[in-house]
């Protein structure tokens, strides 16, 4: 009888305790509806870990003045059922101010849901939000600013050459609403700028051999090629097109997606050459930079192994970092909520964070996480920055949403 | 001619791949009955373990290579012994549905050992190519050719020339009849799945060559399954051509229809296919034709 | 349900569902519970029950086709699709009110369903199934690569009104997908006493001998399938005006496998199957992959990546363990508990 009390005794003490300290505790929670096991986990697994880090970092420095921060990260499987039955569990988490929607049709629909909420929602870089002003905030420049962007570097690169006459750009990526998105309005930049689009070509996620889609391409006599896909789809794609002897002749774009470094040391010589466009750094830019000691810090392994990707987690903290600090400083702990928060995200234009990015560019005209891109290029294995900061055409205003 | 000959031999590389897991299934149903969606994680973590072998532990070749094929036999026969052995003589379709729960939970171990990331032994291996009427052919993947052809060969030696291969045909035609001439149908089955899992991971190995080791790798599991209807679930000389065939008319659709009808068809040509030949021939293009009788 | 010593002395008697008092009793209690639950649920398990009861309107349709007439069918998923689509595109371009688009989409599922089934005149068994594969496969590609379906970026269809209610939140469209999924349980628990459901269990017992008893074996089964993707069109068109998003990704083989998995777990051939199919599966996939997190925040050295993939297996190995022990389902095990209830306090 006595143990049995003791043991009520200290699990009411413990259950007491509990309660107190999380109300003694002020917290925040930030979620994240990401892919950690089906297509795109590769994006989704080092980006969130650079996140979870980050938050780990900025909780034992105290918090944005004195608030703790709670991150949550559920798998969604790239399933929209799957996505929006976590949102829904995870809406009523104390102060959930920011879910990151990561992968196009999840971010659609959890869109309604968050913007019913109040709630500020991430989505990787559908101009569709830019264009339709609403809660739903792009991660950097839309994916048709980094396309377009890429337009004007292959316009440059051709006159550099010396070549006459317009060059010719082919596009191939997954047969879905992410491959499609980078044309919204890219295609309208394209052809303002008097570049001749090839018929793009698109192909289902998961395919195992791409030599018809490139043989096509390169019959219809392209100069460029642009490569969507997330990796390691656009480093197989690329492969496929080595093997036919294409890079020889024809110069790969890739976008933000594109082969990590971890990619380009599995296809060293396939990928020699290609052009990626990118709004965050990659590559030993991203390794030198002193944030990316967290990688070492959190026992993911050697430095060398780290994925540039880790440091995209890392923005959309810092992002949320500072968005916080703003709605704190204006409506304080008790009355902060995903409106406030929504009110700070605007506030945002001209955030620097740590180099990492180009300054923000949330105002409210504007749901772009930054302007700038950056080009790269794999030179000898090494993805090696090629040039600076660059603003990226805005291609999303030509396209009727 | 140089057109078609440069999407049918790439297609003709790939289909051997999906005549082999086409085999691997059509084994299993034989003897068994019971339609495997299991062989997708089997494949994978063939090459799985091959990549292990080679890369992580800087194996030589041949011993990656038999490490591999040992740890896909423990695995078929782990399968077949946990899982699918308390299920017989329930219903078939809970078989299937056993073999679906074994994808999902050899999915998470996959997974979990990818990071979401994608592997390769490709330029470990890399011997160089050669080119054939314009059409590039990579070494590895001839020889991966041969290697598909190979197996079927000591396959077909196996059942013909071999005690236990006869009694494997035997429990395909009739499970109590064998089991009354003395054959263990349990050890057969055992047998079988080992087998089975073995040619997998061949199979498995040859396509993480092609495709790198990443998540859509099981998937081709599902593949194998479309072929080995499409040639008959019963039949070898059927998986082996239906995959082939399969192989080289999913790079014609995906070459000469995609233009017109806006892309992505090079899956659905697949199913497109399997529909017809089903409608025309219910068995597969190979498969026995069941009597049936009241 | 029946306790000991309730005899049956007329036809009528046999036939009822609710044979006793108490069975009302409990019915109507039941339906009080399920209608008030909003009032007190949580937004999560209004959500977890909304899907919970589009899951039941799917798989009784699968249960029809599959557990009832032996045909199995993985194309459940892209006739869901089919559904939502049509019902996306009524209300949303043509601008019809939800409640005309919800039998429309319904029938027009159905109708392309019959497609679906058209092979089963030839094909049967394990060939059947696949050929339902490459049906879905030729349908979730069909669909965004039309116009009329908004291509690959789907389609936002409105929130079901009347007059100038809007039932635009969890609660409010609660009512009516709990209201239709009774309707669906009430028309699938007695179609399958009629004659056509007496046929269909003929079809599956063995086809030829029905058909020498005189039954239409190609009209039945086309019923069958028009039946089944009835039931997944009107999931769809509910799906669709409630998660309010319809897009071509939604729809994967994976749902149309799990569907099948539902079917198996719950048990063939029996209509509470269904319901306890879908409830333990369904509460499985939401357990797993809320562990996870949860396991990433307790152990934070596990890191949220692997305790994602263990939860995967997890599901996996549940389900193993499941199979092992319950291969034919848990209607089984309910069937075995209702004898003995029957029989209790005897023993035999």
């Amino acid at each position: 009888m006595r143990k049995i009390l003791c043991g009520v005794l200290i699990f009411t003490f413990l259950f007491v305790t509990g309660v107190l300290q999380s109300n003694a505790q002020k917290e925040v929670t930030y979620l994240s509806l990401a892919d950690y096991t089906a297509a795109i986990a590769g994006l989704n697994v080092p980006g969130d870990m650079g996140t979870e880090d980050y938050f780990k970092e900025l909780n034992a420095k105290g918090g944005v003045d004195g608030v703790k921060v709670k991150f949550i990260g559920v798998d969604t499987r790239y399933d929209v059922a799957r996505g929006v039955s976590a949102y829904k569990r995870y809406r009523a988490e104390p102060k959930l101010l920011v879910a990151n929607a990561i992968g196009t049709p999840i971010g659609k629909a959890v869109g309604p849901l968050a913007t019913k909420d109040k709630i500020v929602q991430l989505v990787p870089g559908d101009g569709e939000f830019q264009a339709n002003l609403g809660r739903i905030f792009v991660w950097g420049p839309t994916y048709q600013d980094a396309f377009a962007a890429t337009v004007d570097w292959l316009l440059a690169d051709w006159k550099k050459k010396g070549k006459t006459g317009m060059p010719k750009l082919g596009f191939i990526s997954w047969d879905s609403a992410y491959g499609k998105e980078p044309l919204r309005g890219g295609k309208e930049y394209a052809e303002k700028r008097g570049v001749t689009l090839a018929p793009p070509e698109f192909f289902p996620p998961g395919t195992m051999d791409h030599t018809v889609y490139l043989s096509r391409l390169a019959k219809a006599e392209v100069n460029y090629i642009f490569v969507g896909g997330v990796d390691p789809t656009p480093t197989n794609v690329i492969r496929d097109a080595h093997k036919l002897g294409l890079t020889k002749t024809i110069q790969f774009f890739c976008d933000y997606w594109g082969p990590t470094s971890l990619g380009v040391r599995l296809h060293p010589e396939a990928l020699e050459g290609t052009v990626i466009v990118s709004y965050y750094l990659r590559g030993d830019d991203a390794r030198k930079h002193p944030l990316s000691n967290l990688w070492v810090k959190y026992g993911h392994g050697k430095l060398e192994d780290m994925n540039e990707v880790y440091t995209i987690g890392m923005l959309w903290a810092m992002t949320f970092e500072a968005g916080l600090k703003i709605a704190l400083k204006e409506v304080g702990y008790k009355k902060l909520d995903g409106e406030a928060m929504y009110q700070a995200y605007q506030k945002l234009t001209g955030l620097e964070r740590a180099g990492l990015q180009g300054p923000c560019a949330y105002s409210p005209t504007s749901r772009r996480g930054s302007w700038e891109v950056r080009f790269y290029q794999v030179r000898a294995g090494k993805v090696t920055s090629i040039s600076d900061w660059i603003k990226a055409p805005d291609a999303v205003s030509l396209h009727k949403f | 001619m140089k057109e078609f000959l440069q999407l049918a031999i790439p297609g003709l590389m790939i289909g051997g791949l999906y005549s082999l897991v086409a085999a691997a299934i059509v084994l299993v149903y034989k003897s068994t009955r019971v339609v495997s969606l299991a062989h997708g994680q089997l494949l994978a973590f063939g090459g799985l373990f091959f990549w292990i072998g080679l890369v992580v532990l800087h194996l030589p070749l041949p011993i990656s290579i038999l490490l591999a094929l040992v740890s896909s036999t423990i695995m078929g026969w782990l399968v077949e012994r946990i899982t699918l052995r308390p299920l017989i003589g329930q219903p078939l379709i809970s078989a299937f549905l056993m073999t679906f729960a074994i994808f999902m939970a050899l999915d998470g171990v996959f997974q979990l050992i990818l990071k979401g990331e994608s592997k390769t032994y490709a330029t470990l291996l890399s011997l160089g190519e050669f080119e054939v009427v314009g059409v590039p052919i990579r070494v590895v993947q001839l020889i991966s050719f041969a290697v598909v052809l190979l197996v079927f060969l000591l396959l077909a030696l196996f059942f013909r020339f071999t005690k236990t291969g006869l009694g494997m045909r035997a429990t395909a035609e009739d499970h109590q009849l064998s089991q009354s001439t003395g054959i263990n149908v349990r050890t057969i089955f055992s047998l079988i799945w080992i087998i089975s899992a073995i040619v997998a991971s061949v199979a498995g190995m040859g396509t993480a060559y092609v495709m790198d080791i990443h998540f859509p790798l099981p998937y081709i599991g599902i593949k194998g399954l479309i072929v080995a209807l499409f040639g008959g679930l019963d039949s070898l000389p059927g998986a082996l051509l239906a995959g082939l065939i399969l192989g080289i008319l999913e790079n014609l659709f995906a070459g000469y229809l995609d233009p017109l009808v806006g892309g992505g068809l090079k899956d659905v040509a697949a199913y497109v296919l399997l529909l017809i030949v089903l409608l025309v021939k219910p068995y597969g293009l190979f498969g026995l034709k069941r009597i049936e009788r009241v | 349900m029946r306790p000991c010593g309730t005899f049956d002395e007329r036809y009528s008697q046999d036939m009822a569902i609710l044979r006793i008092k108490r069975h009302w009793g409990l019915l109507i209690g039941a339906l009080i519970l399920l209608y008030l639950f909003p009032l007190f649920g949580s937004y999560y398990f209004i959500s977890l029950v909304n899907s919970l009861c589009i899951g039941i309107i799917i798989v009784l349709g699968l249960q029809i086709v599959s557990g009832y007439c032996g045909q199995i069918s993985f194309g459940q998923a892209a006739f869901m699709a089919v559904g939502a689509y049509t019902s996306a595109i009524l209300t949303g371009k043509v601008g019809l009110s939800f409640f005309l688009a919800l039998p429309i989409s319904g029938i027009v599922a159905g109708l392309i369903g019959l497609g679906g089934g058209a092979p089963s005149l030839r094909i049967k068994g394990f060939y059947l199934a696949m050929a339902t594969i490459a049906i879905h496969f030729v349908v979730m590609w069909l669909i965004p690569h039309l116009d009329i379906t908004g291509k690959t970026q789907g389609l936002h269809p409105p929130a079901p009104q009347i007059g100038s209610f809007t039932f635009d939140s969890d609660e409010k469209i609660y009512y009516i997908i709990v209201t239709v999924m009774l309707l669906m349980t009430y028309g699938a628990r007695n179609m399958v006493r009629t004659r056509v459901g007496r046929a269909f269990v003929a079809i599956r017992d063995n086809d030829l001998a029905a058909e020498v008893m005189g039954i239409e074996l190609y009209r039945y089964k086309l019923l069958a399938f028009f039946i089944s993707c009835f039931y997944a069109g009107i999931a769809g068109s509910l799906w669709a005006h409630w998660i309010q998003v319809v897009h071509p990704e939604q729809f994967t083989l994976l749902h149309a496998l799990n569907y099948i998995g539902m079917l198996i777990v719950g048990g063939g051939g029996s209509i509470p199957g269904v319901f306890f199919g879908v409830i333990f599966l369904r509460l499985l996939d939401e357990g797993v992959m809320f562990a996870a997190p949860l396991l990433a925040s307790i152990f934070p050295w596990i890191g949220i990546h692997p305790a994602a993939s263990m939860s995967v297996s997890v599901f996996g190995i549940v389900l193993i363990i499941f199979l092992i022990y319950e291969p034919r389902g848990l209607a089984h095990r309910w069937e075995i508990f209702k004898t003995s209830y029957r029989l209790y306090p005897f023993s035999h």
